[in-house]
């Protein structure tokens, strides 16, 4: 009867070398063989993964590792002589950092405890996720809103129903987003246009910050938005989650429920289906209502997926509706108008709640159908097959019909535009050779836009193509890790007509994207990473055939149809110190300099209508420089009590004109305070512990405006905010798995505790009303 | 168990037939423009005189061209305002109507500068309230000065100053001289 200890360490080093790669063979195994009783280490143990008939003996300390695994479940065996043969069945997935204590008498395992906590993202790339609990708190909230929760991740708003991310002080089509591993084409190049996709798919939202091109494709110069859907279920069996989300502020109310499930036997499908529905009305500052402020969204999700010996194949489906009323004080005839709603900055009664959703109003709907399929090529790679058609419907309701509109038309918007593209992806991914991973890949778009009532920007066929190539250096347990890349892509543009004006212009643009990337790991608790990315944009329709009066802000906007693309260079530098236990700090150093950076600047005379003047606009190339940093951490100064603190700090300027670039996030800082009685430290915190969690957080007035052009109204002033959270599990069942407990949650958060009146500088509604005021909400979820 | 190894050519294959449904460009629905303000000065028991303000290109383009208002010194008046459509060079459409039939949405304010007075509005929408496309205004002394005309949508007809409130579909000023 010898009793032994082994202990294995699991290391899963995840990196998300490609586009799509949801299931990566970078991860790695290791650990310590250690003698029960003795707490000795055991060397020359034969450590073993059946499925994949590694094999290997633990070094002299008792170390044994294995890299470049799959990810996937795998059956592990140990043995030594004199000690039993002992085997247990892991399930590496790829952020859990796993960590065994084996307890083993005779050949049975008698008892098996599992402790997980996060592990580090390895990547070059400077990035920042949301999970778990952190994500739990912002459900309800649009995906900008979620977003915001990042270091360096503001937004552009338009009221508070239509929210952009803002990377770093980039934005629109300088931010590319990923939803489930394909490419998001919508209309993104409209800074009134919200991100079309579902908060509640997202099982994990990333943030990749600078050039990042050669990953994920041309256009991506401010940064990457990875939203992640949970894998499907490696379980036979069923299982669900229902969401429950109050707000008082709107009186909004959120519904999304999910129910997945596994197949037994033969063909082991796998599937899920989710679904979310949104209804609220009119917002209220500390002081008004905020006229036609309402929303309405519909969204729902299909997935199937089979996972064999050799391939996986995937399949998913989703359609995304919602209608969006936009603040009835905010679509103005002129100029006058813009400075009579200035001068008063507010509406002139302070109304009364209503769900109804009037013009102006955005209604938008967006499909998404994706194919995936991966093939082992034999035992040194991978194929992956991605392909993806997208179909976007943007329809923009004006605040009054237009004269002679036909009776039959009055419920069709002024403006309607459509895209339709198809994507296909195709990349093969290399094991592990001479500690060289990697992936190689090609990507190919098709898209027919039109503008199919409303001549803002005409309509035009676009294809793209790029090829990529990306290779990593890691030899463990060396401290250093390379990683370059390089892409090429191509895009041709054929413009038609805009409106019943014949363009018929084609356009061709091509480029380069690059990176490099060194992660220094000087201990298990510090690393430093240096990347540098350079990517390239091709000028958008609109800013190249954009000609029209803009209602949101009284301008004419005029496109250039010389503009020549944009080029990035960024750097970054980030230090990540994690003592696992107490002490967090991410702290991140960023350059990023666009050439021909292209901006709106406000032309010298204003355009004369029948309608009076115009405030004119026209695209115009700059160099910019984008430099700052964003600070994060977190002290534990005892179990129970964390303590976060945040900085995110930009200085963009205008190299050509000498003075800043108008439109950017001003300076803020973060201050939490988080009290969980229930904690231990050292160890993770279980899920949805009770807490309570103070936030503040203070913008300063953005001073740093443009000098040669004046904006309609100058920078709000500084405000500060403080929210309140609070939450716990009401109910678990002991009985119940590990993926799924079945448990029942609930929370509760305040924000703008103190009904702070104030106005935020990227807002464009800004001159015409408030931010909105307190806002109490609760979230109840029911896991099954 | 060997002809599963189909099902991921039959994915990729069937999901090219989702392909073909892209619809195309449906024809640009023409709405109207207001590209002409016409006004009619009429002298109380006599003829009357017409200026107008032109824009047929619509916003951009060629700048809006304004005829100069003469007017007689010491005479009554009264004003209509028209709003028309001119930029189909066979078809006029005439947007006053439009005005008219929901008159309780629209206000044709004035705004008078130097030798002129403001107009006073004659006409009523359907709620008793102020419209403005009849008004009356009786000239002075010689001079000159401008005469501004805005078209108010949704204006608050009961605000202290209702002109300051709504949208504009229309704004524009013309040089007078009063002899």
């Amino acid at each position: 009867m010898k009793r032994i200890n082994c202990l294995f360490i699991a290391m899963i080093g995840w990196l998300p070398t490609l586009v799509f790669a949801q299931k990566d063979c970078h991860a790695m195994l290791f650990g310590t063989v250690t003698e029960a009783n003795t707490e000795e280490t055991v060397p020359f143990a034969e450590v073993f993964i059946v499925e994949t008939g590694q094999g290997t003996v633990t070094d002299d300390k008792g170390n044994f590792v294995f890299s470049e695994l799959c990810e996937g479940t795998y059956t592990v065996t140990c043995q030594h002589i004199g000690c039993s043969h002992l085997s247990t069945e892991i399930k590496v997935v790829g952020e859990t950092n796993l960590c065994f204590h084996l307890q083993h008498e005779s050949l049975n395992l008698t008892e098996i405890t599992v402790h997980a906590r996060p592990i580090q993202l390895r990547s070059t790339q400077a990035e920042r996720s949301l999970s778990g609990d952190a994500l739990a708190a912002t459900k309800g909230q649009t995906m900008g809103d979620l977003l915001k929760t990042l270091p360096g991740v503001t937004s552009l708003n338009t009221g508070s129903g239509i929210v952009k991310p803002v990377i770093r002080g980039m934005h629109s089509s300088r931010v590319l987003m990923l939803n489930n591993g394909v490419r998001q084409e919508g209309q993104q190049w409209g800074s009134e246009h919200a991100p079309e996709i579902d908060p509640y798919i997202a099982d994990k939202v990333t943030v990749v910050y600078g050039a990042n091109s050669v990953r994920y494709g041309a256009d991506a110069l401010g940064g990457v938005v990875l939203v992640e859907p949970r894998a499907l279920r490696s379980e036979p069996g069923m299982g669900g989650e229902v969401n429950l989300a109050a707000f008082s502020n709107g009186r909004v109310g959120v519904a999304s429920a999910m129910l997945e499930g596994k197949m037994k036997g033969k063909l082991p499908l796998a599937g899920r289906l989710q679904g979310t529905f949104k209804r609220g009305g009119d917002l209220h500052t500390p002081d008004y209502f905020l006229k036609n402020t309402g929303v309405k969204e519909i969204n729902y999700s299909a997935a199937v997926g089979l996972e064999r010996e050799h391939w996986t194949s995937e399949v998913f489906f989703s359609q995304f509706f919602t209608d969006i009323g936009v603040y009835r004080g905010s679509h103005i005839g002129n100029l006058t108008d813009l400075e009579n709603a200035i001068l008063v900055g507010r509406p002139t009664d302070d109304g009364a709640f209503s769900y109804e959703i009037g013009r102006p109003l955005q209604r938008v709907a967006h499909y998404l159908f994706k194919a995936k399929n991966s093939f082992e090529t034999g035992t040194v790679g991978k194929l992956q097959v991605q392909y993806a058609r997208q179909f976007n419907r943007r329809g923009e309701f004006d605040a009054h019909k237009r004269y002679g509109t036909l009776p039959s038309e009055l419920d069709k918007p002024e403006m309607l535009f459509e895209i339709t593209s198809h994507t296909l992806d195709v990349a093969w991914e290399h094991k592990s050779w001479r500690h060289f991973t990697g992936s190689i890949g090609t990507q190919g778009i098709l898209q027919r836009n039109t503008t199919d009532r409303g001549g803002l920007i005409p309509d035009y066929n676009s294809q793209t193509a790029g090829v990529f190539w990306i290779e990593r250096w890691r030899k463990h347990p060396f401290p250093l890790e390379f990683e370059a890349g390089v892409r090429y892509d191509v895009r041709h543009l054929n413009i038609e007509n805009r409106g019943n004006e014949v363009i018929d212009k084609q356009l061709d643009f091509s480029n380069l994207s690059g990176t490099a990337g060194i992660v220094y790991k000087l201990s298990e608790q510090f690393d430093i990473k240096l990347h540098w990315g350079t990517a390239w944009r091709a000028p958008n329709v609109n800013e190249l055939f954009s000609d029209g009066v803009h209602h949101g802000s009284a301008s004419y906007e005029k496109g250039r149809e010389d503009l020549v693309p944009e080029r990035a260079h960024s750097t970054n530098l980030s230090f990540n110190f994690d003592n696992q236990r107490s002490f967090t700090v991410n702290f991140s150093l960023y350059r990023n300099v666009v050439n021909d950076f292209i901006y709106l600047r406000p032309a010298a005379q204003p355009v004369l209508t029948i309608r009076g003047a115009f405030p004119s606009f026209a695209y115009e190339q700059t160099d910019a420089r984008l430099k700052g940093l964003d600070w994060s951490a977190a002290w534990k100064p005892i179990a129970a009590i964390t303590i976060t603190s945040g900085a995110s700090l930009l200085r963009a300027w205008n190299k050509k004109d000498d003075e800043w670039l108008t439109l950017m996030p001003a300076d803020r800082f973060q201050f939490g305070l988080r009290f969980s009685p229930k904690a231990k430290n050292g160890k993770a915190e279980k899920a949805n512990a009770p807490y309570v969690k103070l936030g503040v957080e203070h913008v300063l007035e953005q001073t740093r405006l443009p000098a040669s052009y004046p904006d309609f109204a100058p920078a709000p002033s500084a405000f500060t905010l403080f929210n309140f959270e609070a939450g716990t599990t009401l109910y678990v069942n002991p009985k119940s798995e590990i993926r799924n407990p079945k448990s029942l949650t609930l929370s509760l958060t305040i924000q703008n505790l103190f009904n702070t009146a104030y106005r935020d500088y990227l807002n464009r509604l800004r001159y015409f009303a408030h931010e909105t005021g307190r806002n109490v909400s609760i979230r109840l979820k029911y896991s099954f | 168990m060997k002809n599963l190894k189909f099902i991921p050519a039959c994915l990729l294959l069937g999901s090219l037939f989702f392909t073909a449904c892209d619809k195309d460009n449906d024809p640009v629905n023409e709405e109207e423009l207001i590209t002409t303000v016409k006004l009619t000065f009429t002298e109380v028991g006599g003829g009357s005189t017409e200026f107008s303000v032109k824009d047929l290109d619509g916003d951009g383009g060629s700048a809006p061209v304004t005829d100069a208002i003469t007017l007689k010194a010491n005479t009554a008046y009264t004003i209509g305002v028209e709003f028309l459509d001119e930029s189909e060079a066979n078809h006029t459409h005439d947007i006053t109507e439009e005005v008219a039939a929901e008159s309780a949405d629209h206000l044709v304010c004035f705004k008078a500068t130097g030798a002129l007075a403001e107009p006073t509005i004659g006409d009523v929408d359907g709620n008793g309230k102020p419209l403005g496309l009849e008004s009356a205004l009786a000239t002075t002394a010689a001079g000159t000065g401008t005469f501004q005309v805005t078209l108010k949508h949704l204006p608050e007809k009961d605000a202290a100053d209702p002109c300051s409130t709504g949208n504009t579909d229309v704004d524009v000023t013309f040089q007078v001289t009063v002899q």
